[in-house]
């Protein structure tokens, strides 16, 4: 009898917690079907008087929608495929393999994780610049081949928790490193292959700055493009198409995250902060 | 900060398992050099992006950050140290540079409290608490636009819903994304992503050996009492881990200001000047003014204050952070 209270008290708090936390998401949806008299209205609406579903339409025609989210969809797809491919590589070595040096490499990867990529960004670009790969996908071809220092500390605490038989045998047959690489280590490696490519993906799709910095607008990305060109003839925001707008381009984060969101979490939780 | 230090929170030292194990003397020597010869060809392109996208920007920078430099006019000449005398004079770097430090000390102690609070709260046995979990992370992965428009939407001055609840109790409605307002809804975007922290506390959590909390409760500590002198020192590296990389993150803060400016990138010195921060800063002196070498200066000056401070975290928790190293790691 002297727990039950508590309980009910634990459950009234984590609920509205909870309710706390979705709200922002439902309040978006409720803007994305409004009409624009409504969206003006004083005091507010809470609920639109008939659902403006056209909005969605609006939302997806008034720009390019679908050009926008391909050019997502690529760079996302682009970066996700190499960097997890090279940051895999990376970690290997770091995992499997010694050399002097390794010890202060580890520590300066470390480091690099913690370094401001906003630093690096404007030189970046500027250099970028002067390369001509301003306005093309080269970028994240790079920034994917060198590998991530998040992703390479995974991938290393998951290489190293591997038996050192799966190695010997190979070693004895005459395999070399990168053949033991391909053939034997990366084929056990779903779970964090998974969770890398979930990971990397979500920073692209997220990304805001660097696409705004290097690509053209029609080259851009559905994240600069749903932030700049929902406007009127004025040239004003049209905050009921912003809304829908940003509804279609999180539901797929959402959707990817909770179909692996059980990989995901485990995959975080692996990654060795203890 | 030190790499043993980095290391230390981080796990493992560099240390690979069966990797030094010994070998038959004779062929030691070539299966030793083919193995160093590896661990370079694996770290190579590691190697070569550190040089060629940290390394060489950030030098670029440096070398930048001494010039006039605008991006278009052809005529920069070389300043020496000029950009750094005018920023120390410059009351608008300081100015941002306070609102920066501000927002870090009260952003990154509260989004680790609550998520810390979450982590306890979703650590104990309920029912549906993998839906809890689920629920409460979800805004952490809300891409930062996105994230940033829900907000703006969510207090906006006639159609947003806090003005609307404020309504009902008959208070005016209040300018959210204007000073002074505008650095709490800041804070607010922050602390809706807490499910970060939380899930990395979780993970902690789970770690701590559920005995230590049963012998406490045996010696009669209370609930509160375990959470302070078991709970919390064993989750120190974690929090210490989130404290370090939670105020790198703060600093970098740039989206939402960016998203309260329209449009951007033109419109930066449009942001509220209570949000204005020192990343804020470095956007418009590169875009609204084109001074590349000044930006330059400003982002060298936030890279050494950054490498102060995050040396002072690591010295000053040192005797206060618990590290349970498993002592094979030491060798």
């Amino acid at each position: 009898m002297t727990t039950r209270l508590p309980r009910l008290a634990l459950y009234a708090a984590l609920v509205i917690i909870t309710g706390l936390f979705l709200g922002p998401f439902g309040w978006l949806v409720i803007t994305a079907l409004k009409s624009t008299s409504e969206l003006a209205a004083s005091p507010v609406h809470w609920w639109p008087h008939d659902l403006k579903w056209g909005n969605f339409a609006d939302a997806f025609t008034n720009i390019d929608f679908l050009g926008y989210a391909r050019n997502s969809l690529i760079i996302a797809t682009i970066y996700a495929t190499l960097v997890t491919l090279s940051s895999a590589w990376v970690g290997f070595g770091f995992a499997r393999l010694s050399a002097p040096g390794k010890k202060q490499m580890f520590g300066v990867l470390l480091g690099t994780m913690m370094l401001p990529q906003m630093i690096t960004l404007f030189p970046t670009y500027l250099i970028f610049a002067k390369l001509g790969m301003v306005d093309t996908y080269w970028p994240w071809v790079l920034w994917g081949l060198s590998g991530a220092p998040f992703l390479i500390f995974l991938f290393r605490q998951f290489f190293a928790g591997m038996p050192r038989e799966l190695e010997e045998a190979a070693i004895v047959d005459g395999c070399g490193w990168s053949g033991i690489f391909w053939r034997i280590f990366l084929p056990q490696s779903w779970p964090a292959l998974a969770t890398s490519f979930v990971i990397a993906f979500t920073w692209s799709w997220g990304d805001y700055i660097a696409p705004m910095l290097l690509l053209s607008n029609d080259r851009s990305t559905l994240a600069v493009a749903i932030s700049t060109s929902y406007v009127n003839a004025q040239g004003l925001p049209v905050n009921n198409w912003i809304a829908a707008g940003t509804v279609m381009y999180v539901v797929p984060i959402l959707l990817i995250f909770l179909v692996a969101q059980r990989g995901f979490v485990t995959g975080m939780s692996t990654s060795g902060l203890k | 900060m030190t790499a043993d230090q980095l290391a230390a929170v981080a796990g493992r030292p560099g240390h690979a398992r069966g990797a030094d194990r010994a070998r038959p003397a004779r062929r030691q020597t070539s299966v030793a050099t083919r193995q160093h010869r590896a661990f370079y060809m694996f770290t190579a392109p590691w190697i070569a992006g550190f040089l060629l996208l940290t390394i060489g920007p950030m030098a670029f920078a440096l070398w930048l950050s001494l010039t006039t430099f605008d991006g278009i006019s052809p005529n920069w000449h070389w300043i020496g140290l000029a950009n750094y005398r005018e920023l120390l004079s410059d009351s608008v770097t300081w100015g941002a540079l306070g609102r920066t430090g501000l927002f870090a000390v009260t952003s990154v102690p509260l989004s680790i409290v609550a998520g810390l609070a979450l982590a306890v709260l979703v650590n104990r046995p309920i029912k549906a608490r993998g839906i809890f979990r689920t629920l409460l992370y979800l805004p952490a992965v809300v891409p930062p636009v996105g994230a940033g428009l829900i907000f703006k939407q969510l207090f906006d001055t006639n159609s947003g819903a806090t003005n609307g609840v404020l309504d009902i109790f008959g208070i005016n409605a209040v300018a959210w994304l204007s000073d002074p307002y505008a650095r709490y809804v800041l804070l607010m975007t922050v602390l809706w992503g807490a499910g970060n922290v939380m899930i990395i506390s979780l993970a902690g959590l789970q770690d701590i050996p559920r005995e230590l909390h049963e012998a406490a409760r045996v010696d009669g500590a209370s609930a509160w009492r375990t959470f302070r002198s078991v709970t919390v020192p064993l989750l120190s590296p974690v929090l210490l881990f989130q404290a370090v990389t939670g105020v790198i993150a703060s600093v970098q803060t740039v989206m939402p200001l960016l998203l309260a400016s329209q449009p951007p990138p033109g419109g930066v010195t449009s942001v509220p000047q209570s949000n204005y921060l020192y990343m804020m800063h470095v956007f418009a002196e590169y875009f609204a003014y084109g001074r590349f070498g000044y930006a330059s200066a400003l982002l060298w000056v936030l890279f050494v204050l950054i490498l102060i401070v995050t040396g002072l975290i690591f010295k000053t928790t040192s005797g206060v952070v618990f590290y349970n190293v498993d002592p094979e790691a030491k060798k």
